[in-house]
């Protein structure tokens, strides 16, 4: 054993009689692991530190050279020509085949976009929640349709649906006297039910006011001489056929998803289309509460 | 295999020359494509608006609040649409942010009416209880620097070709004019629209608030 390691272990035997004291002083309990780790560490590491170094040097006290010089020399220092290890070589090669890929094609062609994960994530989104909400009661899709009608609808139609005083449609009737009228007056194919076009004054005068009041009022009573016109269409009951016409007695699902995907030109003035904006889960949701604000449920 | 090329200066230089200009034009080039360009229909600010942006940075409004939606759920959701680029074409300097001790602002136009700020610049806590935002007072007794904004507005359309028309031209009478034909109407809407008579008073007498520069700049942010 000569004195390099020597002095190297004794260097090492300080700093772990160090490492004790520390333990001691500080009252550190070794039962539990991660000290009794930590303080293995600490040993480990004082006995590598040294023992690595002391190798190394006594290396360099004791080796000499040896091999073939290369031809090149810097101010007479030279190298020795030693094999590049073959591991080094392959991965340099890969390097160099991956660089000329990811130039001209890997980088330039297929640029990531951040938008198309946002994308990605809306759509990943949308399927779980229609998937969630597939089967959901009839109490869940009314809250979930009251806060999309709060965020969505209430800036116009007002947060209780009466359509601030006429700045839109009051939803708590299904029409107005003046709304009837005007369609009377006007015709209407905003919708392309299968049913047509309706002209407009296919009644006239005191017949349309009866008619208009008729409706307004929710059908109820006994039916005006000239609703028998309207019902060719919408129906006797006025509820559109199953589908050919506009259902004149009640919001259902085929108006409101036909206003919400094509908007409304009326007499009061126009809406915009809501296409794209609800998933079918959440239209399903909006259309039963909007038909809760009219039933008086 | 390069060793050559260590050897000779020349062609070494040609190579890292061909290097990153190949870089170069590969990250610079989506810069021109149109999806940079300034997006469809936005117009420059207004004088009274730009007045109102110097308000915001004087005033450190971006400390506490950006102006940048990510395109992520989260944010889309609570703030809308994912800011684009084309969207800051007139903002000289854009004011991002990075910080949100407050809520982006990107949008804020959307979804607060002039009244709402008014309220909420003078006492935080009166329309968001647990607001932590300081009350701005003062910027409803200090005044607007409009001659700087305008004189920014002339600048940069004079400098960036930036889309104003006829009425900004340099000169204390063209100023003059704009102040009593544009931008006085302009600051009266938002007093009005903010409900409180001290404002409108001093609007009428051709006195512009910070506080209705300031609105009218957000309002903008839609």
């Amino acid at each position: 054993m000569n004195g390099m390691i020597v002095k190297a272990l004794v260097m090492a035997g300080v700093l772990i009689v160090a490492t004790f004291v520390v333990v001691k002083q500080m009252n550190i309990d070794l039962s539990d692991p991660v000290n009794m780790i930590t303080f293995l560490g600490a040993i480990a590491i004082a006995v590598l530190a040294f023992g690595v170094s002391a190798k190394y040097m006594q290396q360099m006290k004791t080796d000499t050279a040896t091999g073939e010089l290369a031809e090149d020399n810097w101010d007479g220092i030279g190298e020795y020509k030693n094999e590049l290890p073959a591991g080094w070589s392959w991965s340099y090669v890969g390097t160099l085949i991956w660089a000329i890929w990811y130039f001209l094609w890997g980088y330039p062609l297929n640029e990531y976009s951040q938008i198309g994960e946002y994308n990605e994530e809306v759509k990943a989104y949308n399927a779980k929640f229609e998937k969630k909400h597939k089967n959901a009661d009839q109490k869940t899709l009314k809250a979930m349709g009251e806060s999309i009608f709060l965020v969505q609808c209430a800036p116009c139609h007002g947060d209780t649906g009466d359509g601030l005083s006429g700045k839109a449609h009051d939803l708590t009737k299904r029409m107005s006297k003046a709304q009837v009228l005007g369609v009377i007056k006007n015709g209407s194919h905003y919708f392309k039910y299968p049913m047509g076009a309706m002209p407009p004054n296919l009644v006239q005068g005191k017949d349309a006011e009866e008619v208009a009041a008729y409706v307004a009022g929710g059908m109820k009573g006994d039916a005006p001489k000239a609703w028998t016109t309207c019902a060719g269409c919408h129906g006797q009951d006025g509820t559109g056929n199953g589908g050919q016409a506009p259902n004149l007695k009640a919001f259902d699902d085929t108006l409101i998803h036909n206003v919400l995907t094509m908007g409304k030109k009326g007499s009061i003035g126009q809406m915009p289309s809501f296409v794209n904006r609800f998933t079918p889960v959440q239209e399903k949701a909006l259309a039963e509460f909007i038909k809760t604000l009219s039933s008086g449920k | 295999m390069f060793h050559w090329l260590e050897k000779n200066p020349f062609f070494f230089a040609v190579g890292v020359f061909v290097v990153i200009a190949y870089a170069g034009i590969i990250e610079i080039l989506p810069n021109f494509a149109e999806r940079a360009r300034p997006v469809k229909g936005l117009k420059p600010y207004t004088v009274l608006e730009l007045a109102g942006k110097e308000v915001y940075k004087k005033d450190n409004c971006i400390a506490c609040h950006s102006q940048l939606i990510r395109p992520f759920k989260s944010e889309t959701d609570r703030y809308g649409q994912y800011s684009l680029s084309g969207e800051y074409a007139y903002d000289r300097p854009f004011l991002w942010g990075s910080k949100r001790t407050g809520p982006d602002l990107h949008r804020v136009g959307n979804y607060r009416t002039p009244d709402w700020h008014a309220n909420h610049m003078w006492d935080p806590k009166s329309v968001v209880p647990e607001s932590i935002m300081p009350a701005y007072k003062h910027q409803f007794t200090n005044l607007a620097d409009l001659e700087t904004a305008y004189a920014e507005a002339v600048t940069v359309k004079k400098v960036f070709n930036t889309p104003y028309g006829k009425e900004i031209a340099p000169g204390k009478a063209a100023f003059e004019k704009y102040k009593k034909d544009i931008l006085l109407p302009e600051a009266l809407k938002i007093a009005k629209a903010m409900k409180r008579d001290d404002l409108v008073k001093m609007v009428e007498q051709g006195k512009v608030p910070e506080i209705v520069a300031l609105v009218a700049y957000l309002e903008r942010l839609k």
